[in-house]
Order: structure tokens, then sequence, then C-alpha cells
């Protein structure tokens, strides 16, 4: 059975069945630990990936020499 | 298959496993009560109230990304370019913002979890810490500038920059101690609705309504062509209306709201409201500081809610009054949103509780991260000497470098049938979604060259 979150006594079982009728199963807070299952990225994907992180790592070092040019 | 996404766990499941049953789940199953009592009702007026029900996380990511720093880069577009290429081009970073929204709603809706999350679990921590490091100093660095139009707008009042960071500090105090996502929403969206006071300030500057009607067909004027500083406007710009933490706040808010796959109808008129009211008070600023555009007014020296000031003499008090008032909402309701986005993503990646539904007693890793963020940022802002206008631009840039990452994250996880099951984005959005992620790249990439070539743009006809 659904157990009472066990730092909150003031929880009834009437809260249970409330939350049990009225909620998706997996909008349950206690059922967020399950992980989605872990998916790798393929050849095209890991391209993009790693090309518009690098992107982002060059474009970051052209506004702190963009920062450093207009204080000087 | 049906419609919505495979499902990972059945209700015999969900009580084999012995789940524990939280505040936060009574609360949004109240939520979630209300919302089918309006569904199962026939007629016009219980389908205006499931749509109130409903929406809320469109409408506050919208308005809440019309931030300080936003309305300052819309007030610096008006007062340097006048009415033109900006009006039409706002209009379509909106629609790009909507395309982009929509996503993470029905992410949200399908999954059940924040995009930090399912980011972490489909991907794994190395792309989740990258995606996460990213929101962070992301996040950080805007939480500052809404700090700093909080300051200025207040200052126009005569309020010292101390009193401003603590009273916006007060702000996000109050609007989260009700600890009720509904209360929090239902307050917040009262507060953001207030960014419309661009409009009224718009109209007393008395717009010459032909040239907006011209310049949102022609998309010109473009005075002074192109140059390093249009394009770091065209940047600011895009950066005030598609940003990271949009992405995660919406997702995540999405999931505390409770929305399930049958709500995804109204979530994306939700979000179209919000795209377009939010695309309204935008335009309107660009319309409201336009007159200093006109009378040659230099935009250069002023800070935030100075627009303010330089206005006064065009608009008379009052209407500058609400103008520096509407710096303040924006940095205020942008403070609070940006702040629970970054609570969320912690809470999501440290499986912590993270939920506005959750007491102070079991949420104080959400509460504290929140609020300390928050302090950080307004300690920040009242350093001396710090060129705000500037700042604030550059946050917007750093934003729209920022996206093309975390929007190819976004589309991974929208086209993920094992995720989405028949709720997968269609071609026609898939088409959108990479359009918005070239055209956001190749914006970068010519700020790049601007910065490390500016004779370029000389070939370009521009300067």
């Amino acid at each position: 059975m659904p157990s009472k979150d066990k730092g909150h006594s003031s929880i009834t079982t009437s809260d249970q069945e409330l939350v049990l009728s009225s909620l998706e199963p997996e909008q349950l807070t206690g059922l967020k630990k399950h992980l989605i299952p872990r998916r790798h990225l393929r050849g095209l994907e890991k391209f993009i990936v790693w090309s518009l992180r690098i992107y982002l790592l060059f474009m970051m070092a052209v506004v702190i020499f963009q920062v450093w040019t207009s204080l000087h | 298959m049906g419609i919505g996404p495979p499902s990972r766990v059945t209700p015999q499941a969900v009580i084999q496993n012995d789940v524990v049953i939280t505040h936060e789940d009574i609360d949004r199953a109240h939520d979630r009560i209300r919302v089918s009592a309006a569904r199962a009702q026939r007629g016009v007026f219980s389908r205006f109230r499931l749509l109130w029900l409903l929406v809320g996380p469109g409408i506050l990511v919208m308005l809440g990304e019309n931030d300080g720093p936003s309305m300052i880069s819309y007030a610096a577009t008006g007062a340097r370019f006048g009415i033109g290429f900006f009006i039409p081009f706002v209009v379509l970073t909106f629609c790009m913002a909507l395309v982009v929204q929509e996503m993470t709603m029905r992410l949200g809706s399908a999954t059940h979890r924040g995009h930090a999350e399912l980011i972490f679990d489909r991907f794994g921590p190395f792309w989740g810490w990258f995606s996460m490091i990213d929101l962070g100093i992301g996040n950080f660095l805007t939480l500052i500038t809404e700090f700093i139009a909080i300051r200025a707008g207040l200052g126009f009042f005569g309020v010292p920059p101390w009193a401003a960071v603590v009273s916006a500090l007060a702000f996000l105090g109050l609007a989260i101690m009700t600890h009720r996502y509904w209360t929090w929403e239902r307050t917040l969206l009262a507060i953001a609705v207030f960014n419309l006071v661009f409009v009224p300030v718009a109209l007393l500057t008395h717009p010459n309504w032909h040239s907006v009607g011209r310049a949102l067909i022609t998309w010109k004027p473009l005075p002074g062509g192109l140059s390093q500083e249009t394009l770091i406007i065209v940047l600011a710009d895009i950066g005030a209306t598609v940003t990271p933490w949009m992405l995660f706040f919406q997702q995540s808010a999405t999931v505390d709201k409770g929305l399930t796959t049958k709500d995804i109808r109204l979530g994306r008129i939700d979000t179209v409201v919000g795209a377009a009211l939010a695309a309204i008070a935008a335009v309107a600023t660009i319309l409201a500081t336009a007159p200093l555009f006109a009378h040659h007014m230099t935009a250069e020296n002023f800070q935030g809610a100075e627009f303010a000031q330089a206005l006064q003499p065009l608009i008379g008090r009052f209407g500058a009054a609400l103008f520096a008032l509407g710096i303040v909402e924006a940095g205020m309701v942008a403070s609070v949103t940006i702040s629970i986005s970054s609570a969320y993503a912690f809470g999501e990646v440290a499986r912590r509780p993270h939920s506005l539904n959750l007491p102070m007693a079991e949420g104080r890793a959400f509460y504290s991260v929140l609020f300390l963020c928050a302090a950080t940022a307004g300690a920040i802002v009242l350093i001396p000497g710090l060129p705000l206008v500037y700042v604030v631009l550059l946050v917007n840039v750093v934003a729209v470098l920022a996206m093309p990452p975390a929007l190819v994250f976004l589309f991974m996880l929208a086209n993920d049938r094992e995720v989405m099951g028949d709720l997968v984005s269609p071609r026609w959005a898939n088409l959108l979604a990479t359009s918005v992620v070239i055209f956001l790249t190749l914006a970068g990439v010519f700020f790049g060259i601007s910065v490390i070539a500016p004779n370029v743009f000389a070939f370009l006809g521009g300067k």
C-alpha cells in the first residue's frame, strides 16, 4: 500500500486515495526516483552537440575579447 | 499505441512499490480535481473556466522573459533605431520563442519531468552538467541584470540602490511564502500583466501608425545599416525573447502545475497568449522610446530607467513614471521566475524535493537555492560604477549564444519516441525548430565576425 510521507503524519488515508485517483502514476513525487532509461548519442547527434559546444566556448572567448577591447 | 507517451509505471506498480505520498502530491491532486470537474462540464463558461485553470506557465514564461534587461534592450532599440526594421524583427523573435516553448510544455505534460532532470536521465550526467553549467551561469548573469533594472527603475522615484535591492528580495520572499503553486502562479500572473503598462506609455508618445504599418511590411528603415552596433542590438533583442532559462522554467512549471497530455491543447493556447501579450509590450516599448531617436537624442548615457527621465519632456511626469514602474515590474517578476528556474533545476539534478507546493520544512534546499541566487545577484548590483546598459546588452548576447546547444537537447527530447510516444514533434515543428537553431547560430557567428574582423561589414555596405 502507498505509505505516508514519514515526516508528515498529517497525511490521511483519504489524502492517499485522493492523490491516487487524481494524479497519473508518473506524477507522484515518490515515483520520480525511477530514472528514465538512458540513450546514447548517435554519430550525427554527437557531432552536432560537440560542434555547438565548441561554438559556445569560442563565442564566449569572443565576448570576453569584446569586453576587453571596450574597456581599453 | 495511444496518443500519450509510453507508460513506464503502471498503477499496480505504484501500489506494490510502497510509494510515499507527500503534501506536494496532495496540493497537486486538489488542483487536478478542479481541472477534471471543469473538463467534465459542458458550456462556454466551463470551457473558459478550464482555460483559466490551465493557463499560467506559458504566460508567465513569456511575460517573465519581458524582463528588466529585455525592456532596456527594447528601449535602447527604439532610442537608437526608431520605428523600422526592429518592429517586425521583435515580432519574429516572439514567433521563434513560441515554437521553442511549445516543445517544453509538451515535454513537461508528457513526461512529468523537468528539463534538467530529463537531460540527466536520458543523456547522462556528462551532457547534463554541461547544460546545468550553461543554465547556472546564464541565470546568474541575468539575475544581476534584473536587479540592475529594479535599481534603475526605483531610482527614478529617488529610492536608493540598497533599498531597491532589499525591496526586490522582500518581494521574492512574499511571492513564494504561500508554499502553494496555484497561489504563487495567480499572484505573479496578476503582477506580470502590468508589463502591458508600456502600451499606454507608447500611446502617450503619439506614434506614427503609418510608419509602424510600413515597418511591419517592409522591415525598413534600418538607420546606419549593418554594423557591429546593429548586430549587438539584434542579438540583444533575440536574447530578450529566447533564452535557456525559459526552457527549464516552463517545463518545470508545467510539471509542478500538474499538466497532463489532455491539457496540451490549452497549454498551447497559454503559450500563444503569453507570446502575444509579451510581443505587444515589447513593440510598445520600442514605440515609447522611438521619439528619442526622432529628436536626435542619444541613448548612450541612459542607464535603464533614465530612459524614463529622457522621455519626461515628451510624455510628462506621469508617462515617465509609468515607464519606470514598468521597468521595475519587469525586473521583479523575472527575478522571481529566474530564481525559481535555478531552484527547480538544482532540485531535479540533486534529486531533492523541488516544488512551489513544498512547505518550508520539506523544501529547505529548494527555497535556499532560490533565495541565495537572488541575494548574491542583488549584492553584486550594489557595486558602484557598473556600466549598467552595457552589462544588460552583453548578458542578452550571452543568452543568445548559449541557446543553440540548449535547443539541440530540447529538439532531441521532443523527437524521442521512447519518451514522448506519439507526441513527438510533427515535421513542420521540426522544420521551424531547425530554422530557429540555424538562425541563432548564424546570428552568433555574424556577431563573432563583427568583433574579430569589423572591416568585413564595409564590404557588405555597412559600417
